[in-house]
């Protein structure tokens, strides 16, 4: 599957140093006697209103054309000027764009800075940068970029077009309004053959009506605001105006590329794409029945051989881009063999596997890191980055994974690429979004699962005795299901273990300082979906003896792993919760001669997406803390953000209360 | 920012290159025959719990004609499935006339049996274009790497011959043998000469045909570690270069570079009328050496705009236009030059106040820590002006942003200065700053309302290098930006804090400290329960963690220069309580390296509190300490940060309740 992504850190640090050492900065600057082209000087003089001092940046210009001739051939044409108003917003005076090695022509990259005195600077072939996907071993996508934030005062204009040429295998195009910056005009212009017509979806507003000549079509849309960043918003994508267009040749005529009317039709095409690809042979017939030979049910057959294809090494080898080969995976047999594969090959091998053991499946396109990317009135295979797997089960298998299709019946949902969620759960990234069953005519987009915040659950217990002297031992014990345990996997399993102890130190010590650990026993129970972690720690002065007579401690003893920062007093997005839940009881033996002078009162808050509740008792000289959270999960909308922010301040401040120990 | 990058910035791309570039075997060799222990291995020898260790890494350099051929062999063995992912794909990045062949790799199960990687499976691709330069790489992927298999691959690679060539001996994770074949140069007047770093010395074997061979064993992983010293200090490498004399007496040496650098430099510190007349504008009235070199130190800080600096306000259109200084002369009249041009002006300028100024050649101790027994100067890499004032050298640096008169950047405090010298130049320490110099000053006057929150007005101010480094990391924002790093650096420490009235002074001031001043209202500052209100009256430390919160270390332990911390927290206590204790965390002594002080007054009829806490490190010069005393220094922080938490109770009257 094609990602659409970003530059890596690695990559960044690459040019970076490039930059900084101006290796690629080949020839001098050469300043005057440039002109900045007739648009860019008119987007240039558009007055702009004026914009709050968080604003980095202004985009005056966001334009994208393409022309589509008979022959399938595409000619896309993007402009675009942004205004520099702060330092922050120097980053903003860059273009980049995909091309594609294999099919794609780039027919012209230029950029220019209009600088405050009005002097231009045209940015020469030499300054273009060409850079390969980062993280692949191969990828026939590459970038060219210009990056002209050291060059941009404040106040510059930056501008830039592109050309390039291709034979999309698709009739389908995606725009997005703006990104984060306020944008004074944006359109979209799509030229098609005369009889040939188009169709716009618009996502996250009203529908946005093209103006239409002949064979033409324009949308447009002026003045959109800048989409400020906050903690647990909705990602910009979900905030953003998109438009998504799909177009027809001609009544009667067969188009160059494929179209999709319905998401059926997107399941067909994918599926004459990967279903020859399931291949399977002697060899890895033979290893899936290895591997299911001890097992007793349908669910555990599915458990081996998911185990498996999420042991293949995850390697992105990408070719034949341009003719559908980021839909197409790799033979199965083929994966086999390496044992290493994308997401589409592992979802594909483990499907081949599957079926030597008489279980069937579907491969599943989805979009990973937004649940609500995927839009249900768009069907198109574009909206989707990642591959993963629908298996066929018995009313015998139970999971919290299984949706039902409609023809089909219980599907289980996994993802083999994933190998921190077992089968059975699903990535939290994954959960509630839209994704389609490759299923030929049977396909369908489907809600994926949603796991309920009971199952992704912290449960913590701890057993400590504290002396006169303030000082403490402390048993913890830490059991994680679900998504939680999916957390506390990936540090443990992300970190060669000297790091890990370190990262549990960080953790224990940030609450007890001083804390000498003693032991740090993780068990990762990944087929169960489980993580426990044993840790036991002695620290000196956990207590504070005051006056010789009072000790105090707060007997919440590690902070709570997940932070919610809800803090800004004003909100404009809407708030977006995952499901969890977490309990914590603790028992603190208390030292003789002292009695419980005081404790903090009990907290209960309760709203429709939560709960949350502390409990402190003594009994038989012990203080017993109990505290529990259950985040339901959700989108909260922005009006009711000072009941979320009130709830989780009320959960912070009852963490920090101490309890307060008399001398008898 | 300064960007005070020369020559290093370049050979960090080829130190990357070759970082990568490292696994080898002899031109031409096949694989080199398993041993069965290898196959059976079921954990690592050389540490315990590594996810992958080398078997063996070896790199034969043979030198011929121009180029050099590295041809690189490495055999790991994988235990855990982090080992799979982490060493699964292999990158070679290069650059430039290099030239990358011959990859070979496989995989070898603990049968026995190889899985050989085909020719097509190694992928060409151009990781960076641009401007006629191009980063490449050869990537592949290795068959079937699984737990348990070995896998093993090598190439050769080409490059030009280089006087200086560094070769790492540690990666990231552990490796058996590390074992390099050199063949010295053939043609170069010069012989070969290896220097190890970080390690024992590595003793040279002599080999066949002309080689000879460097083997270092079971050596660990490398891993980082905050408040390390810089990487190259800490991390095992050796460097491979030639030079004059293999056995040259390095007192000779540094003899004959000093004096070659007072020849080099010495024209460019040339003195004419204008330079004459400048001087004496500067220095006025001034008589005493030390007042005049003051002044002449800040006329050049005030009349000269430094492009080195991207805060100075030179626009990039001036910086583009601006042509290069050959003389102080030139730098005087332009009003603007680099960092090296306002060196050498104010070396000029003092030279004609009839001082005699030298350049002083230092290291970089976020680079290395020089050693002068050492004798070439790659290590030798920036400079300032020195002057002997009275009995004693004085060292400056104007063309570096920040910094005050009489201090350098920390980078070259406490550091060997090569003073160079017609005659006699010789090596002097640059003084370390002492905790004085660089001071936080906190000062906050507050109220605590009945329900915990604390709210007021704030003070933070910063000197010396402390002040350096926060210019330096807010110059170029916006104030905004700068608002918001302030506003994050709060809620770190306090999520719940609210801030308002801020006012950040002197920013890209020469001189003046650092200031942040601001209003701040933290709800639940204090915890309350039924009849009591805690509080952390350090308001300034309130929910910073331990500095050293992990019970192991490695490296040694490193800051960058000695500081001093001052507060004065006056707490205005709210109506219907009254302290139930007010007792002070005690002071504590490290030495003359360190010292804790906090005295806690209850003031004003016990209606307010008043803290004030003073912490020093570094005294003595005392910023460098060996891991073995890991345990010592982190109990004295985490007896700073257990007695910085230290929490009094306020206690609600009978008629408040």
């Amino acid at each position: 599957m094609i990602i659409k992504e970003n530059a890596s850190l690695r990559l960044l640090a690459l040019i970076l140093c490039l930059t900084l050492t101006g290796l690629w900065r080949s020839t001098e600057a050469t300043p005057a006697a440039e002109d900045a082209p007739p648009w860019l000087r008119q987007a240039a003089g558009m007055s702009a209103p004026a914009q709050s001092k968080y604003v980095p940046a202004i985009a005056l210009l966001r334009e994208q054309s393409i022309r589509v001739e008979e022959d399938g051939r595409v000619t896309t044409v993007e402009r675009g000027a942004v205004k520099v108003l702060t330092n922050e917003g120097r980053g903003e005076a860059s273009a980049r764009m995909h091309y594609l090695t294999d099919t794609g022509k780039v027919r012209n990259f230029q950029a220019w800075i209009i600088r405050p005195s009005g002097e231009v600077k045209k940015f020469g072939k030499d300054e273009v940068l060409d850079l390969a996907v980062p993280n692949d071993v191969y990828n026939e996508v590459r970038i060219k970029a210009v990056f002209a934030g050291r060059e941009a005062d404040n106040g510059t204009i930056f501008g830039y077009e592109w050309t390039v040429e291709d034979r999309s295998v698709f009739t389908q195009f995606d725009w997005e309004f703006q990104d984060q910056l306020p944008t004074l005009l944006s359109r979209f212009t799509l030229a098609l053959p005369q009889g040939w017509r188009a169709e716009g979806v618009t996502f996250n507003r009203s529908a946005v009506e093209p103006a239409i000549n002949g064979s033409s079509y324009m949308w447009e849309l002026r003045d959109l605001p800048f989409i400020e960043e906050e903690p647990s918003a909705p990602a910009v994508t979900n905030i953003a105006p998109r438009l998504a267009v799909s177009y027809f040749s001609a009544t009667g005529k067969p188009g160059p590329a494929a179209t999709f009317d319905s998401w059926s039709a997107v399941s067909r095409w994918l599926t004459s794409l990967s279903d020859s690809q399931a291949t399977l042979d002697d060899a890895l017939a033979s290893k899936a029945r290895q591997l299911t030979a001890n097992a007793k049910t349908e669910m555990e057959r599915i458990h081996a051989i998911g185990r498996f294809a999420q042991s293949i090494n995850y390697v992105s080898i990408q070719t034949g881009v341009g003719r559908g080969g980021g839909y197409r995976p790799h033979a199965a047999t083929e994966v086999f063999a390496k044992a290493y594969g994308d997401c589409k090959d592992k979802a594909n091998l483990m499907r081949a596997m599957l079926r030597a053991v008489g279980i069937t499946s579907y491969l599943v396109c989805i979009y990973s890191g937004d649940p609500a990317y995927v839009r249900e009135e768009w069907p198109s295979p574009q909206q989707f980055n990642h591959c993963i797997i629908a298996i066929k089960v018995s009313d015998e298998t139970e999971a919290a994974t299984i949706v039902k299709h409609p023809s089909i019946g219980r599907l289980l949902i996994f993802d083999p690429t994933d190998d921190m969620t077992p089968v059975g759960d699903l990535p939290d990234h994954e959960q509630g979004s839209f994704a389609l069953i490759i299923a030929g005519d049977q396909g369908a987009l489907m809600r994926m699962p949603v796991t309920p915040a009971e199952m992704n659950r912290l449960d913590r217990e701890a057993e400590a005795t504290l002396s006169a002297d303030g000082s403490i031992v402390v048993k913890l014990r830490e059991n994680s299901s679900g998504q939680s345990a999916v957390e506390e996997r990936r540090a443990f399993r992300g970190l060669a273990k000297p790091d890990y102890i370190k990262v549990v130190e960080r953790w224990i010590t940030r609450g007890v300082t001083g804390a000498s650990i003693t032991k740090v026993e993780p068990v990762d129970k990944m087929d169960e979906g489980r993580f426990a972690l044993d840790v036991e720690f002695t620290a000196s002065r956990y207590g504070q003896l005051m006056q010789g007579r009072l000790l105090v401690f707060k007997p919440a003893l590690v902070s709570r792993h997940e932070s919610i920062f809800l803090t800004e007093r004003v909100r404009r997005h809407d708030v977006v919760l995952e499901p969890y839940s977490y309990s914590e009881q603790v028992k603190v033996k208390l030292p003789d001669g002292f009695a419980v002078d005081e404790t903090p009162d009990p907290v209960k808050v309760e709203s429709g997406f939560g709960a949350y509740s502390t409990v402190y008792e003594v009994k038989d000289g012990q203080l017993h803390f109990r505290r529990n959270l259950i985040v339901r999960g959700g989108r909260i909308p922005a009006n009711q953000y000072a009941v979320v922010r009130g709830f989780f301040e009320k959960m912070r401040a009852a963490e920090q209360s101490p309890v307060v120990l008399m001398k008898k | 920012m300064n960007l005070r990058l020369r020559a290093a910035s370049y050979s960090a791309v080829f130190a990357f290159a070759l970082l990568f570039a490292f696994p080898s075997s002899v031109a031409g060799q096949d694989w080199k025959p398993v041993d069965p222990s290898h196959l059976a291995m079921k954990a690592p020898t050389v540490e315990p719990d590594a996810d992958a260790e080398a078997i063996l890494w070896e790199v034969i350099v043979n030198s011929e004609d121009i180029d050099v051929v590295l041809s690189h062999y490495i055999r790991i063995k994988i235990f855990t499935p982090r080992g799979k992912e982490n060493e699964g794909t292999v990158e070679i990045p290069y650059l430039g006339s290099i030239r990358i062949k011959d990859i070979a790799a496989r995989t070898i199960k603990p049968d026995g049996s190889i899985i050989e990687m085909k020719k097509d499976a190694v992928f060409d691709k151009t990781l960076v274009k641009a401007g006629g330069l191009k980063i490449k790489a050869k990537s592949f992927a290795l068959p079937s790497v699984e737990p348990g298999v070995i896998v093993e691959y090598r190439w050769k690679e080409f490059r030009r011959v280089s006087f200086y060539m560094r070769f790492q001996l540690q990666r990231d994770i552990p490796v058996q043998v590390v074992k390099y074949y050199i063949k010295p140069y053939p043609s170069f007047q010069y012989g070969m000469r290896l220097a190890c770093f970080n390690g024992v010395t590595v003793p040279l074997q002599k080999e066949k045909n002309g080689f000879v061979s460097a083997t270092v064993n079971n050596v660990t992983a490398f891993r980082e570690e905050p408040r390390m010293p810089p990487e190259d200090q800490v991390r095992r490498w050796m460097l491979i270069f030639y030079a004059e004399d293999r056995n040259i007496d390095p007192k000779r040496f540094w003899n004959e570079h000093g004096k070659r650098v007072y020849d080099t430099f010495k024209p460019l510190m040339k003195v004419n009328d204008e330079i004459r007349r400048a001087s004496a504008e500067a220095i006025g009235e001034a008589s005493a050496p030390e007042q005049k070199l003051e002044r002449l130190f800040n006329y050049c800080r005030a009349k000269i705009k430094n492009v080195s600096d991207d805060a100075s306000g030179v626009s990039q259109e001036e910086r583009e236009k601006m042509k290069k200084n050959n003389n102080p002369s030139d730098t005087l009249k332009r009003g603007m030059g680099t960092w090296a041009d306002i060196n050498l002006l104010f070396a000029s300028l003092a030279q004609a106040a009839g001082f005699d100024p030298h350049l002083a050649m230092l290291g970089d101790r976020s680079d290395t820590f020089f050693d002068p027994n050492f004798p070439d100067d790659y290590f030798l890499q920036t400079f300032n002006v020195a002057i002997r004032v009275g009995e004693g050298w004085r060292f400056f640096d104007p063309g570096t942003p920040y910094v005050q008169f009489g201090m350098l950047r920390w980078q070259e405090e406490g550091n060997h200065a090569l003073i160079s010298d017609p005659k006699e130049p010789t090596f002097v320490m640059t003084p370390l700053s002492p905790p004085e110099k660089s001071m936080e000053k906190c000062t906050a006057k507050l109220r605590l309302s009945e329900d915990g929150t604390l709210e007021g007005d704030v003070r933070i101010e910063y000197t010396g290098h402390l002040a350096v480094q926060h210019k330096e990391i807010n110059d170029e924002d916006s104030p905004q930006q700068r608002e918001q790093t302030l506003l994050d650096a709060i809620k770190r420490r306090m999520a719940t804090a609210e801030i308002s009235d801020i006012r950040i002074e002197n920013v890209t001031d020469p001189v003046k400290p650092f200031v942040y001043q601001f209003h701040i209202r933290v709800p639940d500052y204090a915890q309350k329960t039924g009849k009591r209100l805690f509080l952390q009256p350090a308001f300034f430390q309130k929910g910073e963690g331990p500095l050293f919160p992990t019970s192991e270390r490695k490296h040694s332990i490193y800051f960058h220069y000695p500081w001093k911390e001052e507060d004065e927290v006056l707490i205005e206590l709210p109506k219907g309580f009254t302290l139930d204790n007010a007792d002070a965390p005690g002071p504590f002594n490290v030495n003359q390296v360190g010292a804790y002080n906090v005295k806690l007054h209850s003031i004003n009829d016990g209606q307010a509190l008043r803290l004030q806490r003073s912490f020093f490190f570094g005294g003595g010069g005392s910023i460098l300490f060996p891991s073995q005393s890991y345990a010592s220094l982190k109990k004295v922080f985490d007896t700073l940060h257990e007695r910085d938490s230290h929490t009094i109770t306020l206690r609600q009257t009978a008629s408040n309740q």
